[in-house]
């Protein structure tokens, strides 16, 4: 059987001296669309700045098409094939929409496998091809969260990983946003989505994981887990939803 | 009269502050490094050419393209050895780096050329000149101001146009995020102060060609980039132009009114435009 592409094992990170990952295995195949769910400071963020290369781990805890890659510096993250919507969107003030996406054309992913174009991205969000000389700070949210996607696709990603991508955005938008996940992934391209709100992460996803303190609380289709099932791992046994 | 050809002959300071302030646009206005030890690798890479062009009787063409060359390797070196392991959010160990560098090579310079003041021979052209209706204006000032315009020019072309000027641009603008989009950082912050330095190298030329370099002199040319720098406004490469132009102009002006005054007077401009404008003359809020 072939490895996943993109996985951890017992995947332990801290911020000094505090542990925020406590052995994490988690994996994700080509095409299919994870979720992580989790409270605030369950360690999903982290999770995802460890598999981009942004958190130092050891180089087993990562693995890439079963290659170890953990540790790995985030643009040699992004060469083989891993892109990120980080949270926040991190979009390149100053530069204007066209700007942001072509530095990421730039510096794609040498395999190229999305097939992703400006031209493909601009008919994806048509909003954007309008916008495409404004700077990018004077996009209103929703719109600056289409450029930080089209700027991870244009990354060529074969794993997208999507972080928070509905914060603090009007719940239009957000279904705008979520109806372009599933043809991203007609692509080939898996997806992580990291999501606060559960029942959107459960019927946008194949699978998911719910984490809790730094630990994998459970996992499955996201089909087949029940509503309790996610409350009582979302917030540990004691609190246990009736 | 008198004022005509003080406005002039300040343009044309202009032009050679122009070439100290490019490198510094970039580092500093771009991506927030300081360099204190700007002035002196300019007046290093002075030192070399002339010692250079004098033991094997270069023309000074010959020695600009060698030091344009060895500026070049000598910024990407300063990046990878030191300012890469310094650079971040806190502008200060950049600061403390560069400024131990700077005393360094003051020393080190004095040690190896002592404190004589040198200058480069051009072969006739630092004395030629032409009339231009009732004055006359040297060659070489004009050639060094058409040469700071076409750098200026490239400059900004190089980032706003050139994928490696979108790389430098999103680093400047958030360096995780840059990194997360497949920029290696490190590796174009080495491109963008081998440019820096590159340019110094003209400035360098054109400095010993102009008047005389000794190896303590770093620190005013360092003065004159920041202030063209701030005049200009932070991160605009034009801006820089501007500001190197605002302050040749501003000295050349105050020297006419009286020659002990060019200096100070430029140094006066500068604090007035950081307090009516602190954003600099290009510069966004």
């Amino acid at each position: 059987m072939n490895p996943p592409l993109l996985s951890t094992h017992g995947l332990v990170a801290r911020y000094g001296d505090f542990q925020a990952l406590y052995g994490i295995d988690f994996e994700i195949g080509a095409g299919e669309i994870v979720a992580l769910i989790g409270a605030n400071g369950a360690g999903k963020s982290t999770l995802l700045k460890a598999l981009m290369g942004v958190l130092r781990v050891a180089p087993e805890m990562v693995r890439f098409e079963g290659r170890p890659v953990g540790g790995s510096q985030p643009h040699r993250m992004v060469s083989m094939g891993v892109a990120i919507v980080p949270e926040g969107r991190r979009l390149f003030t100053g530069m204007s929409v066209e700007d942001n996406l072509r530095v990421a054309i730039d510096n794609a992913s040498t395999r190229r496998t999305g097939g992703w174009t400006l031209d493909r991205v601009l008919d994806f969000f048509p909003i954007l091809r309008e916008k495409r000389r404004t700077p990018v700070q004077s996009l209103s949210g929703g719109q600056q969260q289409m450029v930080a996607i089209g700027r991870a696709l244009l990354n060529q990603p074969r794993v997208l990983l999507c972080d928070e991508i509905s914060l603090g955005l009007a719940p239009k938008v957000v279904k705008e946003i979520y109806q372009s996940i599933p043809s991203i992934s007609e692509t080939g391209t898996a997806i992580v989505l990291v999501e606060q709100d559960v029942s959107l992460a459960q019927s946008a996803s194949n699978r998911l994981y719910c984490m809790l303190e730094g630990r994998v609380t459970l996992s499955g289709r996201s089909a087949e887990i029940t509503r309790e099932a996610i409350g009582e791992a979302y917030f540990g046994g004691a609190h246990a939803v009736a | 009269m008198l004022w005509l050809d003080g406005l002039v002959q300040g343009i044309l300071l202009g032009g050679l502050y122009a070439q100290y302030a490019l490198g510094m646009a970039l580092m500093f206005g771009v991506m927030r490094i300081v360099n204190i030890s700007h002035g002196d690798l300019m007046i290093l890479l002075a030192l070399i050419g002339i010692t250079v062009g004098a033991s094997f009787t270069l023309g000074p063409w010959t020695v600009l393209a060698l030091l344009v060359v060895i500026g070049a390797f000598l910024g990407w070196a300063l990046q990878r050895a030191i300012l890469n392991r310094v650079v971040g959010v806190d502008p200060l160990p950049s600061l403390i780096a560069t400024f131990g560098l700077s005393v360094a090579l003051q020393n080190a310079m004095l040690q190896i050329w002592s404190a004589d003041t040198r200058s480069l021979r051009g072969g006739g052209i630092e004395q030629a000149s032409f009339q231009l209706g009732p004055m006359f204006v040297g060659v070489l000032p004009v050639i060094v101001l058409i040469t700071a315009t076409v750098l200026t020019g490239g400059l900004d072309a190089v980032l706003r146009f050139s994928r490696f000027g979108r790389s430098l641009r999103a680093s400047a603008a958030d360096v995780e995020a840059a990194a997360m989009t497949g920029v290696n950082p490190k590796s174009i912050y080495a491109g963008a102060t081998a440019i820096a330095v590159a340019i110094l190298g003209f400035a360098a030329v054109f400095q010993s060609l102009r008047a005389t370099v000794a190896p303590a002199d770093g620190p005013f040319q360092l003065i004159y980039a920041f202030e063209a720098v701030i005049i200009g406004g932070m991160g605009s490469i034009w801006g820089a132009f501007i500001g190197a132009m605002v302050l040749g102009i501003s000295q050349s002006l105050a020297f006419r009114f009286d020659p002990g005054f060019g200096i100070l007077a430029g140094h006066l401009v500068f604090l007035i435009v950081l307090a009516l404008r602190p954003q600099g003359i290009l510069g966004r809020e």
